[in-house]
Order: structure tokens, then C-alpha cells, then sequence
């Protein structure tokens, strides 16, 4: 990270604050009071629908990136962990009767130990075999819901909820969900944020660089991959609450493999091991999605119906494939390297070093 | 006992489809260290233009031309994407193949659409009676093919020259380019052999089920297939691909269809825990 010249760091609590200059204390600021206002700014149900989704899946990326971008630790099954957390809170609050306000924290607490149950074979798998792991976790989760005890979980049908409230207030229109899924993005980033430059986010680095070194250094491997795996899936889990608090019903079918991949390719897009990277790739993802929505009602009014509805059908696919193969191909680090390079040149304009 | 016998025939319809797409990933396993998620992506376009072309060119010509356009897919795959990310972390190809694997599948939607496609009657309908029980000439077939298929590798891997210099790529990339092996072809070569296996799986896919571009989803049960025998094992592959269609097969037939689906990613976890190599693949002690 390059800093503004005549920016130096004497103490160690200068070296990892997150925020280092006065200027970047107010654009930050500025940008908190901007996200609070912006259901006023843009009273826009499509637009604060596509940034409701965009949050609540920031979230869950967030926790892959940790994982597999901080701690090295390949998942293909996050959007299963976040089905568990999804499931988790709809059940606490359907059968146990509690509050979303405490099912959320206890679904995130389920998903998190969920988590280190698949997790347990990182103690013995690495890299590839881990992955492979993970995907049958994904399989064996999503099958569970949806054949396990259909009388709880609903089979194919899934869960539902009436809409949360907190005191008088309901949270179904997208502007209040909006006010409820904004705090929680906020404060889940800045944990993430924060975790990552603590002692245990510097030994997650340690351990996807080289994990034998990392053992060497006193970095207990048991404990820090298994912790490494509930705090992804913790977020997951969260996210997963707040997924089904805005969507309102659930099936096992939307927390698929494909799912988990979109997640993993948010991460690879957004750049591994940087939590704006997870921001501006979900951000990204969810443009290109909205963009090939838009695209296909045109299409039909181009091309002829037998083909457009083909085009349409495999869009997604191809368009959320390419984007992945063209970002490892040209740029494997991302968006959020490419950022700090538009940042640097912004920084030494009108001179050309430094990039 | 009738009805043993017909999930048994089924399972090993079945585990010879996951033995010959599981080949394929551990042939190039074994020269590139790439996984390949998108095996069964290559089958579901072999079998989508292997039918659609013998419609148009007869069987001959539709095999030879197919042959032919799966070997190109497969060579241009190799060279266009998955060679800039030598040296590049494990992830990258992971995501590389199985990104790959939703270009060919959306492409092949777009362009045969959601349709069944048939191959033309390549294997005579009546089927051998032993007894009371009939067997269908095509399970025959597929079985036959993937134990030729086997006893061809083992061969081609041990005695031609070609089959040693992959193996020493998969040994080391440096040290076998040193050696004067281009590593490089080595890669080209086990796609195109890669594919071909694919194309070969195609035939039976084809001529039973059809083709349809879901098909892809049979690679994804090939992965059990492939790490219940062993990464780097061709006889992992082909006994994997029969564990696993048996065990589909029989679960399906006996307990219910749900969990024949699931049966294999538990068996996978399983295995991933007590014997991580697999049952036949090469063990490297690696301490974590």
C-alpha cells in the first residue's frame, strides 16, 4: 500500500490502522453518510433491490475470502454454508419461536460449526483434495434439505417467513430492507477488514503461503484452519439469515453448486486475499448479471424467437463463464489490484513512475 | 434376483460411462496436474455433434468428422486457456476448467437448445438371452470397450515411448524437458486423447440415452469416481467408475432415488478421510 508522501509510521498502531490519513477519514465519512441517504437519493425500487442482493452476498464473499483468499483453504461449497445459515434462522424462528434479531447471530453460530464439520478434513486434505471435499459438502447439504424430515425443512418447497419487524417497524418494502441489510454489511466488512490485519488473519496469510513454515512459526494448523473455516462460514451464515429475511422464502435449489462457483469466481474476479476486491466483485457479477437481463428482451425483439430464447437461456452461463476464464487469463489479481494501480496513477499524475 | 440382476446391468452401464469420462481426467491429470472439471462438458458436446453430424454426413463420415471437432475443442482449450496459467495457484485451473465447463454448456444450449438428441442404431437391437435373464447388447459393448480401453493404457503407459515420456511429465515438468520431452505436446496430447475417451463415452450415451445438453452433469459424478480409485491410477479410474455406477445403481434400485444421487459425494468425504489417495493412487507422504 503506498501512502501520500510525508506519511510515516512510527508505531505499530499507525502501521496496521486501517484508515491512516485525514482525508481518508472523511472520505469515509462522506461514503457512510452517502449509504445512509441513498434510498432517498435514489428511491428506486429495481436499483435498491440489485444493492439489497449486493450487500447481502458481500457478506457471504467476504467469508469465502477469508477462507480461500486469506487463509488458503479452496471451498466450492460456500452457498450451501449459507444455506445452513438460511435454514438455520428460518427454523429457529419457525419452531423455537425466537426472534430474527436472535436467530441471526445463533444461525451464524450453526453455520459457523457446520462449517468446521466439513472443515475437518482440511486437517488431512490440502488444496485440490480439500476442494473436492468441499464440494461433496455442498451435495450432501443441499440433498439434506431436501429430503431430510420434509415436515421441518419442506423439501423441494422450502421454508418461508412472514416479514421482520423490530418494534412498530416492518421490514418488507425494499427501502426498510434496505436499512436493515445496510448496517449489517457496514459492520460485517469492517469485521472482516479488521480480522484480517489481527494476529489471526496474519496467520491465515501464513498458512496459505506456506503452511509448513506456518506450524514451524508456532502457528498452531489445527486450530487456525478450523477457525479459518467457522468464521467464513459464520459470515455465510449471516448472510444466509438476511438472505431469507429479504427474500422471505428459501429453497434448496438457490443454494447450489453453481451457486458456490458464482462465489469462488466473485473472489478470483474481485481479487484473492483483499476484502474491497469481494465488494467490487459482487458488484461486478451482479452488474453483468443485471446486464444480461436487460439484454435478453432485446434480443427477442431482434432475433427470431427460436433462437432468442435459446441465447437467453444460455446467457448467464456463457457470460458468467467468460468474464472468469478472461480474468485468470489477463488479470488473476483482480479488480482490487487494478484499483491501487488507477489509485497510483491518480497519485503520481502527471509523472509516469510508480506503475 | 431378476431385479438384482437389472440394477446390477444398469450399474455397470452406468460405471463404464464414469470409468471412461474418469480416464480422462486422470490422463490429463497425470500429465498436466490440471483436474479437469470440464470432461463432461467434452462428452456432451461429442455426443451433441457426433449426433447431429451422422444425421448430415452418415455414420461414417459423422464419426470421423465428430472425432475430429472434439480433438480441436480439446487442443484449443489447452492452448488458449489452461497453458497461460502455468505456475499460476491451484485455484486458477480449478476455476479455469469448471468455468470452462459453463462456456461449452451454455454454448451448446444455444446452439442444439434444450432437445434429445439420438444417435442412429449403431448396435443391433435383440438382446442375449442367458436363460431367463436378457442382456442388452450395448451394456456388453461398454463393458468390453472399457476393459480393451484399460488394457490399451496400461500398454500405451508402459511399454510405447510416447506413454513413458507422460509419464515422466507427470513425474516433473523440468527434469523431463531436459530430458528432451516437449512438455508442451505431452499437454496437447492427453486432450486430444482425452477427448477422444470422451467421444468414445459419447457413442453409448448416444445411442441409449441420447444427448442433451445436461448431460455435463455425468462429470460431475465422475469426480467420486476419480478420487475413490486414486488421482493418478488408470486402474483407480476405471474400478472407481464401476464402484461408483454399481453403488448408484443398487442405492437407487433398493433404498431410494434421492440418495442414489448423494451416494457418491458420501462415499467421496469418506474415502477423502481415510484414505485421501484413493485406493490406487500414488501415496506421497505429506505431513500437514
Amino acid at each position: 500500500m503506498t501512502r501520500p508522501a510525508g506519511i510515516f509510521d512510527v508505531r505499530y498502531q499507525q502501521d496496521i490502522a486501517i484508515v491512516r490519513t485525514k482525508p481518508q477519514w472523511v472520505i469515509l465519512g462522506l461514503f457512510l453518510l452517502f449509504l445512509l441517504v441513498f434510498p432517498k437519493l435514489f428511491p428506486s425500487r429495481y436499483l435498491l433491490n440489485i444493492i439489497n442482493i449486493i450487500m447481502i452476498m458481500t457478506i457471504s464473499v467476504h467469508g469465502l475470502n477469508i477462507l480461500t483468499g486469506f487463509a488458503g483453504q479452496i471451498s466450492a461449497g460456500h452457498a450451501a454454508f449459507m444455506g445452513v445459515g438460511a435454514y438455520a434462522c428460518a427454523s429457529f424462528m419457525t419452531f423455537w419461536g425466537l426472534s430474527f434479531w436472535l436467530s441471526l447471530p445463533l444461525a451464524g453460530l450453526t453455520a459457523g460449526l457446520v462449517g468446521i464439520l466439513f472443515g475437518l478434513p482440511s486437517l488431512r486434505l490440502k488444496g485440490f483434495y480439500l476442494a473436492m471435499a468441499t464440494i461433496a459438502a455442498q451435495f450432501i447439504i443441499t440433498a439434506f434439505f431436501l429430503h431430510f424430515k420434509p415436515e421441518i425443512f419442506g423439501g423441494g418447497s422450502g421454508m418461508s417467513l412472514k416479514p421482520i419487524r423490530l418494534g412498530n417497524i416492518v421490514f418488507d418494502t425494499q427501502d426498510n430492507l434496505y436499512y436493515m441489510i445496510m448496517p449489517f454489511a457496514v459492520i460485517m466488512t469492517y469485521f472482516a477488514q479488521n480480522l484480517v490485519r489481527s494476529r489471526m488473519g496474519r496467520a491465515f496469510v501464513a498458512i496459505r503461503d506456506n503452511d509448513l513454515a506456518a506450524e514451524i512459526m508456532g502457528i498452531s494448523l489445527f486450530g487456525y484452519k478450523l477457525r479459518a473455516f467457522f468464521i467464513g462460514c459464520f459470515f455465510a451464515g449471516i448472510s444466509g439469515s438476511l438472505y431469507i429475511a429479504f427474500m422471505r422464502t428459501i429453497r434448496p435449489d438457490q443454494f447450489s453448486l453453481m451457486d458456490s462457483i458464482w462465489m469462488l469466481g466473485i473472489v478470483i474476479i474481485g481479487g484473492m486475499g483483499s476484502i474491497l476486491g469481494g465488494i467490487l466483485g459482487t458488484i461486478f457479477i451482479k452488474l453483468l448479471d443485471e446486464f444480461v437481463l436487460v439484454l435478453t428482451p432485446f434480443l427477442g425483439s431482434v432475433l427470431p424467437r427460436e433462437l432468442a430464447s435459446r441465447i437467453s437461456a444460455s446467457m448467464a452461463l456463457v457470460a458468467f463463464g467468460l468474464v472468469v476464464v478472461l480474468f485468470l487469463i489477463l488479470e488473476p489479481r483482480g479488480l482490487a489490484h487494478r484499483w491501487e494501480i488507477l489509485k497510483g496513477r491518480f497519485r503520481h499524475w502527471p509523472f509516469t513512475y510508480g506503475h | 434376483m431378476y431385479f438384482l440382476f437389472y440394477f446390477l446391468l444398469s450399474g455397470v452401464y452406468l460405471g463404464a460411462l464414469y470409468s471412461m469420462i474418469a480416464l480422462g481426467i486422470v490422463i490429463i491429470y497425470k500429465s498436466t496436474k490440471v483436474f479437469n472439471f470440464a470432461q463432461g462438458h467434452l462428452l456432451m458436446v461429442a455426443v451433441l455433434l457426433g449426433a447431429t453430424l451422422s444425421q448430415i454426413f452418415g455414420i461414417i463420415g459423422g464419426m470421423v468428422l465428430t472425432v475430429a471437432a472434439t480433438a480441436l475443442i480439446a487442443l484449443l482449450l489447452e492452448r488458449l486457456t489452461l497453458r497461460p496459467l502455468i505456475g499460476q495457484p491451484l485455484i486458477a485451473a480449478l476455476l479455469m476448467t469448471i468455468a470452462l465447463g459453463y462456456l461449452i454448456e451454455g454454448g451448446s444450449l444455444m446452439v442444439w437448445g434444450e432437445g434429445l438428441y439420438k444417435y442412429p442404431d449403431l448396435f443391433p437391437a435383440e438382446p442375449i438371452s442367458i436363460g431367463s435373464i436378457a442382456i442388452e447388447q450395448g451394456v456388453v459393448w461398454a463393458f468390453v470397450v472399457v476393459a480393451v480401453g484399460f488394457a490399451v493404457f496400461v500398454l500405451f503407459y508402459h511399454k510405447a515411448v510416447l506413454g513413458k515420456a507422460m509419464r515422466a511429465t507427470a513425474e516433473d515438468h523440468q527434469v523431463s524437458q531436459s530430458m528432451g520431452i516437449r512438455v508442451t505436446h505431452i499437454f496437447s496430447i492427453s486432450w486430444v486423447i482425452a477427448a477422444m475417451l470422451a467421444y468414445v463415452a459419447s457413442i453409448f450415451l448416444g445411442s441409449f440415452s441420447g444427448g442433451h445438453y445436461l448431460n455435463s452433469n455425468l462429470g460431475l459424478k465422475a469426480i467420486p469416481a476419480v478420487l475413490v480409485g486414486g488421482l493418478d491410477s488408470i486402474t483407480g479410474a476405471i474400478v472407481g467408475g464401476f464402484i461408483v455406477g454399481l453403488l448408484e445403481s443398487l442405492v437407487t434400485g433398493y433404498l431410494s432415488s434421492e440418495l442414489g444421487e448423494v451416494i457418491p459425494f458420501i462415499v467421496l468425504l469418506i474415502v477423502l478421510l481415510i484414505k485421501p489417495y484413493g485406493l490406487f493412487g500414488l501415496v506421497r507422504i505429506e505431513r500437514i
